[in-house]
């Protein structure tokens, strides 16, 4: 039988956020630029009906191609999320079953991507032509091309180098992949003694950590690329930027706060790359026009 | 404030908008040269191309190349690989070209933003 090749993406909506619309946005752009984009959604059954109701039937045809109805019940993983630096708000952030992809992804290959990763070139088809186990992003920079804080290098400043749990891909039938999602299943469910270990803070589970100490452990407890480094950086819109424009659905004009001064702005546009927008709001404001934009080009709506 | 002051400061926001589009630009371009090949990553720059021409002249059909990530890869067929670094080469440089010129054309901030 021939190899099955796709990009899974998981989406529980929360009482802030309706991740389901931002990963039905994230899957069109799979669609739009990627050769391997079969895509398979992970979520529960209230995600999925009320996508289904609000987005319609024929949108969620078009996007996803697998559904996988996984009703887990996630343990409180409260977060503070930035829109801009002068807006935040806390909501609920399930991601303790991100480990468990390799047993819901109906295919033999499979690139998992967060649902605020917008796909807009096909730079990342290569992984699925390479022998790569598992590949992560190793690196990062910010819309500016600058390196990201220390918090987001190290796992504390004596550390482990952090690894990027955004984009992941990995080969099902592979027994260091099976390895590997065994080890991110142990860290999850050992977090607090991960975490008395590895000397970090924080209340919240993250998975960017929980990969970078699976990754840690698997490579005798040093560096190594078991864990293959994506090429390139993972280009990261912080959630203290903002989306300004969208001048086309694959170019946009964002607002770049700066880091140490965070009164002031600049601006810049980003064509054909792929960004982590971690602005969530920021993409929800655009959401209506770049849908609309997409739905022009799949043949849903008119001009 | 003084106007000469003003002026200059007006300018200075500009360069920086400027700048952070360079950076994009580049980093696209940087992203169009690459070029997959027999499981190996390749960048379409003269060292790589230059490279690839000289083993054909001598009349190699096939060799052992060490991709961007420091591995050795078996390239079964030089001719392809070298035809699609050439079209990566080609297609990333004529955009980047027109983007750049674009960019030189701008004189305020909208216009470099396509506002």
């Amino acid at each position: 039988m021939a190899e099955t090749r796709g990009v899974a993406l998981f989406a529980y909506n929360t009482d802030q956020i309706d991740y389901a619309k931002l990963a039905l946005l994230a899957a069109r752009y799979v669609k739009r630029h990627m050769k391997n984009n079969n895509i398979c959604l992970v979520t529960d059954q209230g995600t999925w009906d009320y996508l289904v109701d609000s987005r319609s039937a024929e949108r969620s045809d078009v996007a996803f191609d697998d559904v996988v109805i996984s009703p887990v019940v996630h343990t409180a993983n409260k977060r503070i999320h930035y829109d801009s630096p002068w807006t935040k708000f806390v909501s609920e952030f399930k991601n303790s079953n991100k480990h468990q992809i390799i047993n819901y992804t109906p295919y033999d290959k499979t690139l998992l991507i967060d649902i605020d990763y917008i796909v807009q070139n096909n730079s990342l088809d290569y992984l699925f032509d390479t022998d790569s186990e598992v590949a992560l992003f190793h690196n990062s920079e910010d819309l500016a091309g600058f390196p990201p804080a220390i918090t987001e290098t190290w796992l504390k400043p004596t550390g482990i180098p952090m690894l990027w749990s955004t984009v992941v891909y990995f080969d099902k039938h592979n027994d260091i992949s099976r390895m590997f999602f065994d080890m991110w299943a142990h860290v999850h469910d050992n977090y607090d003694f991960y975490k008395f270990l590895y000397g970090f803070s924080g209340n919240m589970y993250r998975t960017d950590f929980a990969v970078s100490i699976a990754a840690h452990l698997m490579n005798g407890m040093g560096d190594g690329e078991l864990v293959t480094d994506i090429y390139g950086k993972l280009i990261n819109m912080s959630q203290r930027d903002d989306i300004t424009k969208v001048n086309a659905i694959d170019d946009w004009v964002y607002l770049l706060n700066d880091r140490m001064e965070n009164w002031k702005d600049s601006v810049t546009r980003i064509k054909g790359e792929n960004v982590h927008v971690m602005n969530k709001r920021a993409l929800e404001r655009f959401y209506n026009y770049i849908s609309h934009e997409l739905d022009i080009e799949d043949g849903i709506a008119e001009e | 404030m003084d106007e000469r002051l003003e002026k200059a400061l007006a300018f200075s926001q500009f360069r920086v908008t400027i700048e952070n589009r360079r950076t994009a630009i580049r980093r696209r371009f940087e992203t169009m040269l690459m070029v997959h090949h027999d499981d190996g990553l390749f960048r379409a720059d003269a060292i790589t191309m230059s490279f690839i021409n000289t083993l054909m002249d001598e009349e190699h059909t096939s060799a052992i190349l060490i991709d961007e990530k420091q591995n050795p890869i078996e390239v079964k067929d030089l001719k392809v690989l070298k035809e699609k670094l050439f079209n990566a080469y080609f297609e990333a440089t004529n955009e980047y070209t027109s983007e750049v010129k674009s960019l030189a054309k701008a004189r305020d901030v909208k216009k470099a933003m396509n506002w």
